[in-house]
């Protein structure tokens, strides 16, 4: 499948940029990134110049860049991300840890941004111009020019330390996920809802679409029958591209309400120079990315024959 | 029994009237026709009896269908009609079929939620239907994979799966070639025959022809003639009849032969194909001075490919192609099919045309000669390509080529988007050209007729050897990806 | 990319007029505002702390007793020309590279394409948190991070709009009239690509500013005692209920200068 080749690539790509990307950061640690490495591996009491000289051998930290780097990438493509360097644990292990609590944030957001964007969207979008679609524009653009930080902010004013209905920060209670999964999910919908508006009035315009109302069928069986397929291979396709957003907002909101998850621990790894932390996690986000679009991929393909060709 | 009746419809926008008084009336198995140029009137005519105006229209005037009567200021009556007592059948057949489903889904729904069938027997009669029509093994296909002719007849089955004994036809023949619409309209005229009514809007003077019944002429929101189509056509009363049947490629004079000039390109043993298929192969001709070329194929065949070839911007897979001698690399240009795709779309035409003229030379009061020469008023030229009608652009394309002093035109379809007396302008102005300035010209179209009465030699493209799906009508545009 | 055509809306236009004055409006408060009212972002002044609006102060005092004023205005200086100086990096390069991918096709095209592709995969935040960390100097790893981030949505508008212009009859005809690439650009490329620079310049600038204000918010950009937008939200939170206007004058001013930049850029065709 040329698709899934496609797919293949971006992600060999992704995994090649974030090595670059780290090892560029690794070098440019402060201070003897060989000791802080090796105490990340054995711990901070049994690290010994002896340590440290085998990191530096290993790593090729003094030694010339590109034989370090493809040792680097090498280590990396066999999915050998070592130990953090605060707190001496695998990897694997810390990232296993971290990314149910931002799945599971993620996902409550994006069904929620589901509940509200696409239906007011393509209700909007089969009368265009009418007052429906002349409110959700000036909604959603207002939303879309909130920053989720700010709007975590905003609910946070507003619901928690004004009203006192829920609690600002904490985890493990159903609570505690509405405020930073509506956080995220307010964006989301304001894009989701233009974009299911736009693709509804275009497919509404389209001559198939009055033909079916000509064979006879109702406007509701329109809209079930020929509507709403046709309007989800669009929706589904940004979807995909709005993973990354998601993901942006995922880190942002993790550290504003203190939520355990990868994005929380992503921007205590780069406060603390954990290369190591943020190579895993970085290539998790991509990878996770790639991996998301390529199912959607498949998807689309299967509800659109034209894509799969 | 009349089947229709429609009286004094007439069709306004914003308080300007577009359409004046119309009235018809429908007979079972008597097809009515009417023929109308861009702008006549004939669409909003057919819009106004099915209730499908665009919002900012409104109609006027009474229809009485069987025991419904239906004010056509009230477009929301006719809902109820539409499938079971109107069968619309849409422009573009290949647009008017959902993409995302297969072809049999389409005409079976009709019969099950329409005409109330259950799923099982609705599927039946689709399948039954689609046999009918010679669609055996299409019902499992999506629109994407049928022919134009193909999709057609698809859209026929669904639009009549309703139980509608009205046929409604509006342009059926849009960007089919000749063999086609002979076939679109054989099977009108069979559906026709197995009881109820059909109303044809068209341009194309073969199609009515091929119809038959009764005839309707419009033209600017008015009626002109009105009559059986035979008669109608082989004696038109009315001086604008007259002129549209005697634009008609069928009804053209002969083009006197020219004897042949000095020689401007040869092509030895040409072949080409694309995406795997082989178009053509061991093509061989030559081509001078005051001489034109017709070429004919049914779409598909590889036509604009061979244009590509001899202008040099494809290169053949086998064979030669050899421009003579001492020739300018602008000698060779071409007219396209859609004159509008052909121009900077945000630059004035004067500024287009300026900026040609110096390139090679030639006065800026050349343009100014050649305007009145190919009928163009200057006003034209302060305007966008998109703010000009179709003839008048492919007439200022023809000028921009003549800025050039080429020695050869590879025109690609370059009236098939025109009515046909603008057609008829544009090809005597080419024919024009090709003795005026000495120029060979190699004109491509899906007419034959049209082909035979202008060209001095005839090339005719077998279809090419078309793997199974049938892809030679007009396939559906994959939808542009986000982004 | 098809119909990758910008149609503006009939009420696209007034829109566009109100974001233009959104914008303005901010950077009339950011230029203008210290010449009106003189006055030092970081003078303290500790028993004014949190204290209301008076005339040397016209927004009152944070709780260090600095004018929320005066550093609301450096905030104002500071991300937009940030913003402004990684959208035109970027708008250049993507510009460059994408006209050039197009032109050229073949494996020019293919890797560039797989480049931003991948690129496209990261979140843009993350690359810009790299980068701070490798680049010495916040504001110089601010702009560098966001270049890297934003050349990839220009390049991709400038390459897909010049392959449909470069296949389009109208470039043939031009060629075969005897024109060359300047005047194809000139004629053809630029005046299809110019509409969408301007929208996607707007948008950048918007997730720029707001890349710095949130990674300001999560302590990890600017650092205090610079005046920055979302440092200032962060640190003025504390004290809300004391002096909820001086921790809305950021609020209001972030979110009408992003309100006045998604609008000024109109509808994006997707």
């Amino acid at each position: 499948m040329n698709t899934l080749m496609t797919r293949g690539i971006q992600a060999l790509m992704v995994a090649v940029l974030i090595g670059a990307a780290t090892f560029a950061m690794m070098r440019a640690l402060p201070g003897d990134a060989a000791y802080r490495i090796a105490a990340g591996r054995y711990g901070y009491d049994n690290v010994d110049t002896a340590a440290a000289d085998a990191v530096r051998a290993e790593l090729g930290l003094d030694g010339p860049a590109l034989p370090a780097f493809l040792n680097w990438l090498g280590d990396l493509l066999r999915l050998d991300f070592g130990h953090s360097l605060v707190s001496g644990q695998p990897v694997i292990a810390e990232i296993g840890h971290q990314l149910g609590a931002s799945l599971s944030l993620a996902a409550v957001a994006v069904l929620l941004s589901l509940i509200m964007g696409p239906p007011l969207g393509i209700l909007a979008g089969l009368r265009p111009g009418g007052m429906l679609d002349r409110v959700l524009l000036v909604v959603s653009t207002g939303l879309k020019a909130v920053p989720q930080f700010l709007m975590a902010l905003i609910l946070i004013l507003i619901l928690s330390v004004q009203l006192r209905l829920l609690p600002a920060a904490g985890y493990g209670a159903a609570r505690h996920f509405i405020l930073p999964a509506l956080a995220l999910a307010l964006g989301l919908a304001a894009v989701n809802a233009r974009i299911a508006r736009d693709a509804m009035a275009r497919i509404g315009a389209m001559p198939f679409y009055s033909f079916a109302q000509w064979k006879g069928l109702s406007p509701r069986q329109t809209l079930l029958r020929h509507g709403l397929r046709n309007v989800s291979v669009p929706l589904l396709t940004y979807l995909g591209l709005q993973f990354v957003t998601l993901v942006e907002g995922v880190v942002v909101v993790e550290a504003i309400f203190g939520w355990p998850g990868i994005g929380h621990a992503l921007v205590h790894a780069i406060f603390s120079r954990d290369v190591p932390m943020v190579q895993g996690t970085a290539l998790c986000l991509g990878l996770g990315f790639v991996l998301i679009n390529a199912v959607i991929d498949l998807v689309t393909g299967r509800i659109d024959p034209r894509r799969a060709a | 029994m009349t089947l229709l009746k429609a009286d004094d419809i007439t069709v306004a926008q914003g308080g300007t009237p577009i359409l004046h008084p119309v009235s018809l009336h429908l007979e079972p198995g008597e097809p009515l026709v009417i023929l109308g140029e861009t702008g006549s009137g004939k669409s909003l005519l057919a819009q106004a009896i099915m209730g499908t105006l665009p919002r900012d229209l409104a109609a006027r005037g009474r229809v009485v269908l069987g025991d419904h009567l239906l004010d056509a200021a009230r477009p929301g009556g006719f809902r109820p009609l539409w499938g079971r007592q109107i069968a619309v059948l849409p422009q573009e057949p290949w647009l008017s079929l959902d993409p995302l489903m297969r072809a049999k889904g389409q005409v079976t729904e009709a019969h099950h939620l329409v005409r109330g069938m259950t799923v099982p027997d609705a599927g039946a009669q689709a399948t039954a239907d689609l046999d009918r029509l010679g669609l055996a093994e299409a019902g499992m296909r999506y629109p994407h994979e049928l022919s134009g002719g193909m999709a057609q007849r698809v859209a026929i089955a669904a639009a009549r799966a309703g139980g509608a004994r009205i046929v409604i036809a509006d342009e059926p023949t849009k960007g089919l070639d000749a063999a086609r619409r002979d076939e679109v309209a054989d099977l009108l005229l069979a559906e026709l025959a197995r009881g109820g009514g059909l109303l044809v809007i068209t341009h194309d003077l073969a199609l009515a022809r091929r119809i038959g019944g009764r005839m309707i002429v419009l033209r600017e929101g008015r009626v002109v003639e009105t009559g059986p189509t035979a008669t109608v056509m082989g004696a038109p009363t009315q001086a604008y009849t007259r002129d549209l049947i005697a634009a008609d490629p069928e009804n053209w004079e002969l083009r006197n032969r020219r004897p042949a000039g000095a020689p401007v390109l040869t092509a030895t043993g040409l072949a080409a194909g694309r995406g795997g298929v082989r178009l053509f192969s061991d093509l061989s001709f030559d081509l001078t001075a005051g001489r034109i070329l017709g070429v004919t194929g049914p779409s598909g065949c590889g036509k604009s490919t061979l244009g590509d070839v001899v202008l040099g911007l494809a290169p053949p897979s086998a064979g030669r192609m050899s421009r003579s001698a001492g020739l300018a690399p602008t000698a060779f240009q071409k007219l396209y099919q859609d004159p509008v795709a052909a121009f900077p779309r945000h630059r004035t035409l004067g500024r287009t045309l300026a900026d040609v003229a110096p390139r090679h030379g030639e006065p800026q009061d050349r343009i100014d000669r050649l305007m009145p020469r190919l009928g163009l008023a200057p006003v034209l030229l302060t305007r966008k390509p998109d703010a000009v009608s179709g003839g008048e652009l492919q007439r200022l394309a023809l000028l921009r080529l003549l800025l050039v002093r080429p020695k050869f035109i590879f025109a690609d379809e370059p009236t098939s988007r025109l009515d046909p007396i603008t057609q008829k302008q544009v090809i005597d102005l080419l024919c024009e050209t090709a003795t005026t300035e000495g120029c060979a010209i190699m004109l491509v179209s899906h007419d034959p007729e049209l082909v035979a009465r202008t060209a001095d030699h005839v090339l005719s493209l077998a279809p090419a050897k078309a793997s199974e799906p049938d892809l030679s009508g007009p396939r559906v545009k994959l939808a542009g990806h986000l982004g | 990319m098809t119909d990758a055509v910008m149609i503006p809306r009939p009420a696209g236009l007034a829109l566009r007029w109100t974001g233009a004055a959104l914008v303005a409006a901010a950077l009339v408060l950011a230029l203008i505002g210290p010449l009106a009212v003189p006055g030092d972002p970081f003078a303290q002044s500790l028993i004014k702390a949190l204290s209301g609006p008076e005339p040397a102060a016209p927004l009152g005092y944070d709780h260090l007793g600095r004018s929320i004023f005066h550093r609301l205005a450096a905030a104002l200086r500071l991300s937009p020309a940030i913003a402004m100086a990684a959208v035109l990096t970027a708008g250049l390069a993507g510009l460059g590279l994408g006209t050039w991918a197009a032109a050229r096709g073949g494996w020019t095209d293919r890797i560039l394409t797989i480049l931003a592709d991948a690129l496209l995969a990261l979140p843009g935040l993350l690359l810009v948190l790299i980068v701070l960390a490798i680049v010495p100097g916040t504001a110089l790893g601010f702009w560098a991070g966001l270049s890297l981030v934003l050349w990839v949505e220009f390049f991709r508008l400038t390459r897909a709009a010049t392959r449909a212009v470069l296949a389009s009859p109208a470039v043939q005809a031009t060629r075969l009239l005897g024109f060359g690439p300047v005047y194809v650009f000139r004629t053809h490329i630029w005046p299809e690509i110019a509409p969408m620079m301007l929208t996607a310049a707007a948008f950048g600038t918007a997730t720029a500013i707001m890349a710095i204000a949130a990674l300001g918010f999560v302590h990890v950009g600017m650092r205090a005692p610079t005046p920055e937008l979302g440092l200032m939200m962060v640190e003025l939170l504390p004290y809300w209920r004391e002096a909820p206007l001086a921790l809305l004058s950021p609020v209001i001013a972030t979110f009408a200068l992003l309100l006045g930049l998604t609008l000024l850029a109109g509808s994006r065709d997707t």
